[in-house]
């Protein structure tokens, strides 16, 4: 029965509900929106950074992290990759070896990263390939060719096709050096990357660094991104404790906290506006309800107990509610959906992300419906309670006092 | 009167041997550095590397002049036969045959390992700078050695907080040097040790580095001297950039 | 005539308290709130940019032509001295200073690492960008015989160095030979500018000169104006004057922190207009109602004769008292929290290792601008002006007589 009178009263109020419901059904989208641009743009940052090149989960030697000498190498890749094989969760991994060796072209001498890599597996776990600029990508068989970074190649003053030689330490310790052609350029848009890192196949690579079944570390492509913590521990518990399996949580937990200080500036925006759509709520509330102090004391003066009185009061709150978060929350998640599918363009941005370390120019949203519902619950406790105080303050009037307001 | 002069007179007794002692540390080292060096040296060396993993071995021939000049050439093993090194002053240059490039050694591979060994190239580069770069000090004596207590000068360049070298009595050749950093801990030793006759003198043909950090332990480098001839002429032509190349093969 | 309008507008405001005091409240909540924000990010923003202005690039930076392409010491300024002659004869410097820098290697018994060595003058860093402020531990000074260094903070951690360790700093000089010097550790800094925190090492000026041998020239002349209004006109003469050279901006050199200032911008002005926006609808519904259950009130004014300027001018008043009550109380409570973050700063070392992957000082200071003030009171002027535009129309478009016999 209060069912019907409370939906009669929105509907009698119509000017009022229809304020409250877009009021809330807003602040609801924009909620949802917020933190799915929030969320998406974090997961496109830490995706844009780790998979440029870090990777999601690192296997290495348990003190190479701290201390990334030659002894701390993996020193046999083969039994890493028979481990890796068909384990659940990984969708690619692939051996690396960075070493840092002295590059010397015609004109200057510049030091570097010198990696060993895989090629064709690279290429699904990596950008490398996709950043290719000038010449082309490396492949298993490729003899002393290298495939290097832009600004590394432009200090080096090499273009594609010319020779330059290097100069390092193999994993014995020994003396190695060769000459390389440029088979490839590429441009990650990470400054300190492009200026710094070259590759070259690892079968050639082991020749020359005396590397045969060695590798500073192994890097891993999750199935599912999310799950590469969970994937590192699982990895970690089988390789026994020879090895160390870290996700990118740990290896680049500067980012972590990062995004994690940028979400709750995000959030404190939020609660800021939040606070006055409350008020603005509490306002309209206590305005409607006041225009009806009349009509409430002709009900308790026919027998009416205060009780029911909040009861029915509340119960248009509550419907209201619902459907604004309900409406809301549908709008701010078509938005969610659509710009996850096509993300936002930011020109204007670039310096900004390029200065972090990152290669951005568009964020998408993130579309999980979980979040949404969390999101519209909070926005109809918010909204509901609001609804409170005046709800209180109008059933405090007595009877007699009511029907003759004015 | 003549009481005062008598005691002056003990006093400058008395510190006379400390001047003595102190001018005798900086003789000591002197003499051993001319016996290390000799005016000219021609050396074949075989250099043992060993770290916890791998053994090597690599020889090489080296012709050095005094402190200054020296050239080295690798002779074995086969895949750096010909590789070169000419060291002028503070200058350190390399040459790789298989790259065809002569490489200057830039300030910051100064530090980084020599050829994979626990020297470094400022090691070979500062090796004889010891009289220049140190105040010397007896601070142990005994029948067969003196041990001398090196201190950096405040104005040089080098890294270490103090070292600390034995020196024979009866040949004036350096038993063992030991580096310590700035907080007295031993970061490495070098031993000299299997004195004999080579050349015209008695010379230690092998010599020990034994680096002290947790991070290379079990690592250690050998240097056997199996030929040696002092103080011959040798070709100028030697300490020049061409020669790198020239000499190479 | 005014002041009965206040009283009438009073009146009717005190009435209805409770909502009254809401909009109030709402008013000066969403104020505070927004200028704490504003306060803080805009903080954020131009303390970074300030610590890239002190330690480095200055608001305008000279460099010789082809320098920031290939830097080394066959590319130094070598007309610094009349350059610093024009810059003391123009009032708009504040200050400038002469750096010199080379790519070298610090090392220590244990390790090493590649640097980038600066030959500064320490009192006029000092006066210039308060390098000083930046000092983590140790003395800002090196020491009676200038054989001291200051290194970058995390330089320090990696070097794994104290204050008074023993340096070896190594680099190639103007002949290209290998010249070394040992140094004494006198100082450890934090600049919160990265490059600088971890690769940085600033030696004596004239010890500089003699390790690199070069004993006039500067690799680097970097100056702070009076007011930053000066920067283009600055820079358009020095260019004029000396146009071989590299004379550059701070936005120039670090476009990155333009960007983070923009965009702050853009975000406190949508969020002003967003909130304001807001505001402004509870003070429509609070003055909608509240002229529409008058109606009969005013019905009985305009009938004997009160003027519908005057009703108008009524109900401004109302909105206006509201908004204003509003606007000052949100304002003192706002401007008092900013007041005090600004003087004691808001300290976020929970989160420093975020914040000093991108970095950001640990501490920030709020900025207190008047704009922010003139914003919001605009704001809200225009929330009141327009949301009684609606009830007066609706007003107007009632009968007298009708409003007068309503029920």
């Amino acid at each position: 029965m209060f069912f019907k009178i409370a939906v009669r009263n929105i509907f009698a109020y119509r000017k009022r509900s229809i304020i409250t419901v877009l009021l809330l059904a807003c602040t609801t989208a924009l909620l949802v929106f917020a933190t799915a641009y929030m969320d998406g743009s974090h997961a496109r940052l830490i995706q844009s950074s780790v998979e440029i090149y870090p990777g999601y989960v690192q296997i290495t030697h348990p003190g190479f992290r701290d201390n990334p000498s030659l002894e701390n190498l993996i020193f046999d890749a083969a039994q890493v990759s028979a481990s890796l094989k068909d384990f659940p969760g990984i969708a690619v991994f692939a051996p690396r070896f960075e070493s840092y060796v002295l590059f010397s072209s015609a004109e200057k001498a510049v030091g570097g990263m010198f990696t060993g890599i895989e090629p064709e597996k690279e290429m699904k776990i990596s950008r490398l390939a996709a950043s290719l600029k000038q010449g082309s990508y490396l492949t298993s068989a490729d003899n002393a060719m290298v495939y290097m970074g832009s600004e590394l190649a432009r200090r080096l003053k090499v273009g594609v096709g010319d020779q330059l030689a290097f100069v390092g330490t193999g994993a014995d310790y020994s003396f190695a050096a060769d000459t390389l052609t440029v088979k490839g350029i590429f441009q990650t848009g990470l400054f300190d990357f492009d200026s710094r890192a070259s590759f070259v196949a690892k079968p050639y690579f082991d020749r020359m660094m005396a590397a045969k079944n060695y590798a500073t570390h192994f890097i891993v492509q999750p199935e599912r991104p999310v799950e590469a913590a969970a994937l590192a521990v699982a990895i970690g518990r089988r390789l026994g404790p020879e090895y160390e399996a870290a996700g990118w949580q740990q290896t680049m937990a500067g980012l972590v906290q990062a995004m994690r200080v940028d979400s709750i500036f995000g959030y404190i925006t939020l609660a800021i506006i939040f606070m006055v759509i409350f008020f603005v709520v509490m306002i309209y509330t206590l305005l409607v309800v006041y225009a009806r102090v009349r009509e409430i004391g002709i009900l308790r003066a026919v027998g009416t107990g205060p009780g029911q009185i909040f009861a029915m009061l509340l119960l248009e709150s509550v419907l209201l509610g619902l459907v604004s978060v309900l409406l809301g929350g549908l709008i701010g998640g078509v938005l969610a959906w659509y710009f996850h599918i096509h993300p936002i363009v930011f020109s204007g941005m670039e310096e900004q992300f390029k200065q972090y370390g990152l290669a951005l120019t568009a964020m998408p949203t993130d579309f999980a419906p979980l979040v949404i519902m969390r999101d519209m619950a909070i926005m109809f406790v918010l909204s509901v309670s609001a609804t409170l105080y005046p709800i209180f303050k109008v059933n405090r009037f007595r009877p007699i006092e009511a029907i003759h307001h004015v | 009167m003549a009481a005062c002069a008598l005691f002056l007179c003990c006093l400058c007794l008395l510190a006379l041997p400390m001047r003595l002692a102190a001018a005798d540390a900086r003789e000591i080292i002197k003499q051993v550095e001319e016996r290390l060096n000799g005016k000219s040296a021609v050396l074949t060396i075989a250099m043992i590397i060993t770290t916890s993993r791998t053994t090597r071995t690599m020889k090489m021939e080296s012709y050095s002049v005094g402190n200054e000049k020296s050239f080295i050439k690798i002779t074995y093993p086969g895949k750096d036969y010909g590789i070169t090194f000419l060291k002028i002053e503070d200058a350190m240059w390399q040459y790789v045959p298989r790259i065809e490039k002569i490489i200057k050694i830039p300030a910051s591979m100064m530090l980084q390992s020599w050829m994979g060994t626990d020297f470094t190239n400022d090691d070979l580069v500062r090796e004889s700078s010891i009289s220049r770069d140190y105040d010397a000090k007896i601070i142990g004596e005994n029948d067969q050695e003196y041990e001398i207590e090196l201190l950096p000068r405040p104005e040089a360049a080098v890294v270490w907080g103090r070292l600390v070298m034995g020196v024979t009595k009866n040949e004036m050749l350096p038993k063992g040097v030991s580096y310590f950093d700035e907080e007295g801990v031993l970061v490495r030793t070098l031993q000299y040790t299997e004195v004999k006759q080579l050349g015209d003198r008695l010379y230690p043909s092998r010599w020990v580095m034994i680096p002290h950090d947790a991070e290379k332990a079990g690592n250690r480098t050998v240097i056997e001297i199996t030929e040696a001839a002092f103080d011959v002429e040798i070709d100028e032509a030697y300490f020049t950039k061409r020669a790198l190349q020239r000499f190479s093969d | 005539m005014f002041r009965t309008a206040l009283r009438i507008a009073w009146a009717s405001l005190a009435r209805r308290s409770s909502r009254s005091v809401l909009v109030v409240v709402m008013i000066s909540m969403s104020l505070w709130g927004l200028l704490f924000m504003e306060g803080i990010y805009d903080g954020m923003t131009e303390q970074m940019i300030s610590n890239a202005i002190r330690s480095d690039s200055g608001q305008l930076s000279l460099f010789a032509a082809g320098y920031r392409e290939d830097p080394g010491l066959h590319r130094l300024i070598r007309r610094d001295g009349e350059i610093v002659a024009l810059l003391d004869g123009d009032r708009r410097v504040k200050s400038y200073v002469r750096r010199l820098r080379q790519d070298g290697l610090a090392a220590t018994a244990h390790y090493s690492r590649n640097v980038m060595i600066y030959g500064v003058d320490l009192a006029a860093e000092k006066r210039h960008g308060r390098l000083d402020s930046y000092l983590l531990e140790g003395e800002y000074a090196f020491g009676a015989k200038k054989r001291g260094v200051l290194i970058g903070a995390r330089l320090a951690e990696k070097l794994k160095v104290k204050i008074g360790r023993k340096l070896i700093v190594s680099a190639q000089n103007s002949e290209h030979e290998v010249a070394a010097v040992a140094l004494t550790i006198t100082g450890i800094v934090r600049t919160n500018n990265m490059g600088l925190d971890e690769s940085a090492v600033f030696i004596d000026m004239d010890r500089a000169r003699e390790l690199f041998m070069t004993p006039a020239g500067a690799s680097q002349i970097s100056v702070i104006l009076q007011t930053e209004k000066d920067i283009p006109a600055v820079q358009a003469m020095l260019r004029h004057h000396f146009g071989i050279l590299q004379t550059l901006r701070w936005d120039e050199l670090y476009p990155a922190l333009m960007q983070s200032r923009v965009m702050m911008k853009g975000f406190n002005l949508v969020m002003s207009l967003l909130i304001f926006g807001v505001a402004g609808l509870g003070i429509f519904g609070v003055m909608l109602v509240s002229v529409l259950e008058r109606l009969r009130e005013f019905g009985i004014m305009l009938a004997i004769g009160t003027s519908f300027a005057q009703v108008r001018g009524i109900i401004f008043t109302e909105s206006f008292i509201l908004g204003f009550t509003g606007f000052v109380a949100g304002s003192l409570l706002g401007g008092g929290t900013l007041l005090y973050f600004y003087h004691h700063g808001l300290d976020l070392t929970i989160f420093s290792e975020g914040l000093e992957e991108f970095g950001i000082d640990v501490i920030t200071h709020a900025v207190i601008r008047a704009q922010y003030f003139i914003t919001a009171f605009i704001a809200v002027m225009l929330a009141t002006f327009v949301s009684v535009l609606l009830p007066l129309r609706l007003l107007k478009k009632s009968n007298p007589i009708e409003a007068i016999n309503k029920v």
